[in-house]
């Protein structure tokens, strides 16, 4: 890609559970915006043939063996980044929910060295694909708590839009919220002093499958995310041992 | 007080136990560790079973005014911390699981990229 400097390699880190109807396309554009770049789907656990469909896309499919949650899925993602050397590793949704041609967005405050982790948000400036009201009422209060807790501005903590340097990704492969790791992994960023900020992007409703997150669910998320940063501002720094 | 019968029964009950988890630990079938609270908790049942006095002397410490309660009361607490015991021990084992199956991911995709390689690999 032409934005990255010489010399400098980009992973792109797909997760993906049971999301044989979109992946294909989201690889395609992908590979269409970042010649050359390799991108890694992380099969996590899906009935379905995501992980024909994205082989056949022409991306490195990674297959853990059962469904450990996004957060563990990511992780993998960045362990590999990590041990292979990668100096910057974006995370893409496989719901088709995100742009590529955006990526280059991400990347430059990495490139320019402001930050260490970019956070696109949907939030920041007007247009693009709107979620349902409580959904958006969610994200809001859980931005806000962030903001208040991390003192920087956080306007969509749940974006699973990002890009990671090579700090970031050392630290993510070694410590990363397991089960919705997106409002959760800010808060410790914070405590470690990774350098996180928010660029605008857009969103696009998701081209198909099911979102992990349902109505039902939002409740739970919405306590377990708070619990789980309520209980990080309590310790010291993440065990970053225990890998 | 506790009825003679009462405390035969409790007294039989804890001694099953004792015997029941050393009889696992001997098949291999609880590990030692694990063991360990499970006898602590049927010895101190023993023990109070044994010793009307004992049981009386813990209600009056506490409070309980009928005393066989202090029995109940005491047996409910050992579930209670021998359970967030077992919580705390399936946290460990899926951190461990889960670390486990992020390489046998890692491994098996490598493994089917050197049997299999692309040209595109940058």
């Amino acid at each position: 890609m032409s934005i990255l400097p010489p010399n400098q390699r980009l992973l792109v880190i797909v997760p993906a559970f049971n999301e044989e109807a979109s992946l294909a396309r989201v690889i395609a554009e992908l590979r269409a915006a970042l010649p050359g770049v390799r991108v890694v789907v992380i099969n996590d656990g899906s009935h379905d043939a995501t992980p024909q469909v994205a082989h056949d896309a022409g991306a490195q499919v990674i297959n853990l063996p059962y469904n450990l949650g996004i957060g563990a899925a990511m992780q993998t993602g960045f362990i590999l980044a990590d041990e292979e050397g990668f100096d910057f590793a974006v995370q893409v949704d496989g719901d088709g929910q995100h742009d590529a041609r955006e990526i280059g967005r991400l990347l430059q405050p990495l490139i320019a060295g402001t930050a260490d982790v970019v956070v696109g948000s949907r939030y920041l400036e007007g247009p693009g694909y709107v979620s349902s009201t409580m959904r958006r009422t969610g994200i809001r209060i859980l931005a806000a708590c962030i903001t208040v807790l991390t003192g920087q501005r956080c306007t969509d903590a749940t974006s699973g839009f990002r890009a990671a340097n090579r700090r970031a990704i050392k630290l993510c492969a070694m410590y990363y919220p397991p089960d919705y790791p997106e409002p959760e992994s800010l808060v410790v960023f914070r405590k470690l002093g990774i350098r996180a900020r928010e660029v605008p992007v857009s969103m696009r409703a998701r081209t198909g499958g099911k979102s992990s997150i349902t109505a039902a669910r939002s409740g739970y998320y919405m306590l377990k995310v708070l619990l789980a940063i309520g209980v990080m501002m309590l310790r010291r720094a993440p065990r970053l041992r225990e890998v | 007080m506790l009825g003679d019968r009462l405390t035969a029964f409790i007294f039989s009950m804890a001694l099953a136990l004792l015997l029941l988890v050393l009889e696992l630990v001997r098949r291999r079938l609880l590990a030692e560790r694990y063991s360990l609270l499970w006898l602590a908790m049927a010895l101190a049942v023993l023990l109070l079973a044994a010793s009307r006095p004992l049981v009386d002397r813990l209600a009056a410490l506490v409070g309980i005014s009928y005393p066989p309660s202090a029995l109940f009361v005491a047996g409910f607490g050992a579930v209670l911390v021998l359970m967030l015991y077992l919580s705390a021990v399936i946290t460990k084992l899926s951190r461990q699981n889960r670390i486990a199956a992020q390489r046998i991911g890692l491994l098996d995709s490598r493994l089917r990229e050197l049997e299999h390689p692309r040209t595109q690999q940058p």
